[in-house]
């Protein structure tokens, strides 16, 4: 027998929020990303050290002023991106802009600030390559590239407010969006104490 | 929403006899549409389990010996190790992912009345990243790249190419974006876009396992991934300590093919399975919640992210993995049985659909019970303290069986059954997917030679493991010190006959394909819902309209077709 969907009953309307659970799950996926890699530097920094050896090799410096930086950084960060949100719900176009373009250069010191810092911690030059540089490299270097697609996804964002496609009745794209900024800010919270307070 | 004409009796012929629309080159390139993305998906997959079977036959080859020599030298234990690799990342990533993606992107929008799939761009990126990086990854295997090497130090001497290598290791990490990104999609889809009325316990169970089984990738394929890019980064530094060092790659990765992450990618085998067998039995599903749950727990058993021997070498006798590897039996079970008092009840009509969703289940069955059997040696003893000689004797023994080629015959089990289960699926819905049926008696063929090519290849892998035949990750001369060497080389034999029948296998299903839907040759006759099917995708044109639906319907039952008299019961 031949059926159309017109033979059952109209639905008054479809359910929305899907930028929204998408970005839920992209961020459950980077959180198991960094989860696993953390996995590693945990169980090899233990077995390191029951060893009896230096985790860090000891020529190598790792300066807590930048990464001190970057926190109050991602932290005040995290304020001026809801202020994004909080506009946006409001119909204040203007100053959701200001918030994510504010945003969008503070990912940008982030990335300046980190990757400076990678270069002063004569992780390699000295002793040659360990397994804690080159785990060191591998999580700071994935947060750099998880802050990059977060600068991608704001600017984008900030275009289509520009365009008028967010507003009060539709804010799932920045409310998404700032999900995903703030567990940028919770990961590196994680890189702060695993990697620089703890080394 | 594109407004499609009304079905009436005048132009019913005129829909049906609708000739497949890719909309040409650039049509195909430019696509967003989530049935051509499907059909694409389906196509390569096909392709690519035909590529990884070879490559599945060419290892077995290798392993039988005449006399002291291999019928199959490869040349040297690398190129060996490449292949061996390449069968195994080709049979997941080439064939089984995507034809599940390629069901699940075509119909998922179809079974929950939805106009498309959410972001259908990010979808057609995910396609094309998926195809780009697999064929990149295929391409600098065979140029002397590849995922590792089996023995130390001599790598690059005995041809490895280190730029090769690094691009093998890129390759699959795009691939496994590329799956992210696909699976992200479709649970969107899922979760957002269902009709109202249309809870998670209405939706079809090929839709729910979708969701269930992409939702188990979403969390464990990014520490996959992460493992991939430690490697990569170690790898890439002047001088490879210990994860980039060569013969630690592959360590790193393989637990995404060991229990209990392999049936990850089977849990859909259970929802095609509880899609097709209840419709060709003419008789709901009962028990659906109990089903759905069936499914849950399989996903939830095959979450195998912590199971990484490389770094942790005695989780094959720690509790939790333990647990999961015995239990994994169970909502196999539950399910099957669930099936078969739907079969005993209604009026199965014969059909290829149904004999191959019941060989898959039957298959993923005997793969779960098979994963309880490589964990019972630390599970028994772990129970009680054993005084008994004979019992300490079987622990040891079952404990050993850990390191043979059983755990082959477990990732056979899981990964051909999901590509069994996809074949029954494309014969089910090929009206649907394609607007043209394709031949029953080929695919019961197909099922029989992929059935027969699965009993003789884990099987003999099985037997062999019995015999204490190592797992070949390293060295093709692995089986020096079985018990038997004539018995494994006699069973290597057989396995090889298992290998030919399951490319016989996938080769009729590629061939009634082109014959049936490329060439025109199958049949076009009710292809709107030949089969009295109960869920939404069976309420629309064949293929679907732009749009799928006329109006987006309320749904109140996870067979709304039942409701209003179009399936049968």
């Amino acid at each position: 027998m031949n059926l159309r969907t017109t033979d059952l009953p109209v639905a008054p309307d479809v359910r929305g929020r899907t930028p929204l659970v998408a970005t839920g799950f992209a961020v459950a996926a980077m959180i198991m990303y960094f989860a696993g890699v953390f996995g590693v530097y945990l169980k090899e920094r233990a077995q390191v050290r029951s060893e009896g050896l230096p985790w860090i090799p000891n020529k190598a410096t790792i300066e807590l002023t930048q990464p001190g930086m970057v926190i109050w950084t991602l932290l005040i960060s995290i304020v001026v991106m809801q202020w994004a949100v909080y506009s946006i719900k409001r119909d204040d176009r203007q100053h959701a802009l200001l918030g994510i373009g504010t945003t969008l250069v503070m990912g940008a010191m982030v990335v300046v600030q980190t990757t400076w810092h990678l270069s002063q911690t004569n992780l390699i030059a000295d002793e040659g390559p360990t397994t804690a540089a080159t785990l060191i490299f591998t999580i700071v270097g994935s947060y750099l590239v998880a802050v990059i697609i977060g600068m991608v996804i704001l600017l984008l964002t900030g275009f289509r407010t520009m365009a008028g496609q967010y507003g009060s009745k539709q804010t799932d794209g920045v409310v998404a969006a700032s999900l995903y900024w703030y567990s940028l800010v919770f990961v590196y919270f994680i890189i702060w104490i695993a990697v620089y307070i703890a080394k | 929403m594109t407004e499609n004409t009304p079905l009436t009796e005048n132009n019913t012929e005129d829909m049906e006899t609708r000739p497949l629309e890719l909309g040409g080159l650039a049509g195909t390139f430019g696509t967003a549409d989530h049935k051509n993305l499907g059909r694409l998906y389906i196509l390569f997959g096909l392709t690519g389990g035909f590529l990884s079977l070879v490559l599945h036959l060419l290892v077995r080859l290798e392993r039988i010996n005449i006399g002291e020599t291999s019928i199959l030298d490869f040349g040297s234990s690398n190129q060996y190790f490449q292949t061996w690799s390449l069968s195994r990342t080709s049979l997941l990533f080439f064939c089984v992912i995507p034809l599940i993606l390629g069901l699940a992107t075509y119909l998922v929008p179809l079974q929950i009345g939805a106009p498309s799939i959410a972001f259908p761009r990010a979808a057609a990126a995910a396609f094309w990243a998926w195809l780009v990086g697999i064929l990149i990854h295929v391409v600098t295997v065979f140029s002397d790249g590849g995922l590792g090497v089996p023995e130390p130090l001599t790598q690059f001497a005995q041809g490895m190419d280190p730029e090769a290598t690094e691009l093998s290791i890129l390759s699959i990490a795009m691939v496994a974006v590329a799956v992210l990104l696909a699976s992200i999609t479709l649970i969107a889809t899922i979760v957002t876009q269902r009709p109202q009325g249309m809870t998670l316990f209405e939706l079809p169970l090929f839709s729910w396992s979708v969701l269930v089984a992409t939702g188990v990738w979403v969390l464990a394929m990014p520490v996959w991934l992460g493992n991939l890019m430690i490697s990569w980064v170690d790898f890439r530094g002047a001088d490879a300590l210990r994860y980039g060092n060569v013969e630690n790659i592959w360590g790193q990765l393989s637990w995404l093919w060991s229990q209990p992450m392999i049936f990850a990618f089977a849990i859909p085998v259970l929802g095609i399975a509880g899609e097709i067998i209840p419709v060709a039995a003419s008789k709901a599903q009962s028990q659906y919640t109990i089903q759905q749950i069936g499914i849950g727990a399989l996903g939830v058993l095959s979450f195998g992210a912590f199971a990484q021997p490389f770094f942790n070498a005695d989780v094959s006798d720690q509790a939790v993995f333990v647990g999961m590897g015995l239990l994994v039996v169970l909502p196999v079970l539950t399910f099957l049985g669930g099936l078969a008092d739907t079969l005993v009840k209604g009026k199965p009509k014969f059909s290829a659909h149904l004999v191959l969703a019941l060989i898959s289940m039957i298959g993923l069955l005997v793969g779960t019970t098979l994963s309880a059997l490589h964990v019972s040696g630390p599970a028994i003893g772990a129970i009680r303290e054993i005084n008994s000689d004979w019992l300490s004797g079987l622990i040891n023994w079952l404990t050993d069986l850990q390191g043979t080629v059983i755990a082959t015959a477990v990732m056979e089990h899981a990964l051909i059954s999901s590509l069994i289960a996809s074949i029954a699926g494309l014969y089910y819905w090929s009206p649907k997917i394609f607007g043209k049926k394709m031949n029953n008696n080929i695919g019961v063929l197909a099922g029989l030679s992929l059935l027969g090519g699965l009993l003789l290849s884990a099987g003999s892998n099985l037997i062999n493991g019995f015999l204490d035949e190592g797992d070949a990750v390293y060295l093709a001369t692995s089986n020096s010190e079985v018990w038997n060497q004539d018995a494994v080389e006699f069973l290597n034999v057989i396995g090889f006959i298992g290998s030919i029948l399951l490319i016989g296998g996938i080769a009729l299903a590629l061939l009634d394909l082109a014959v049936s839907i490329f060439l025109g040759k199958g049949s076009n006759d009710d292809v709107n819902n030949p089969w009295d099917g109960h869920t939404l995708e069976w309420a629309t044109e064949s293929p679907p309209p732009t749009g799928n639906f006329d109006e987006p319907p309320v749904v109140n039952s996870e067979r709304p077709l039942l409701e209003v008299g179009g399936g049968s019961e």
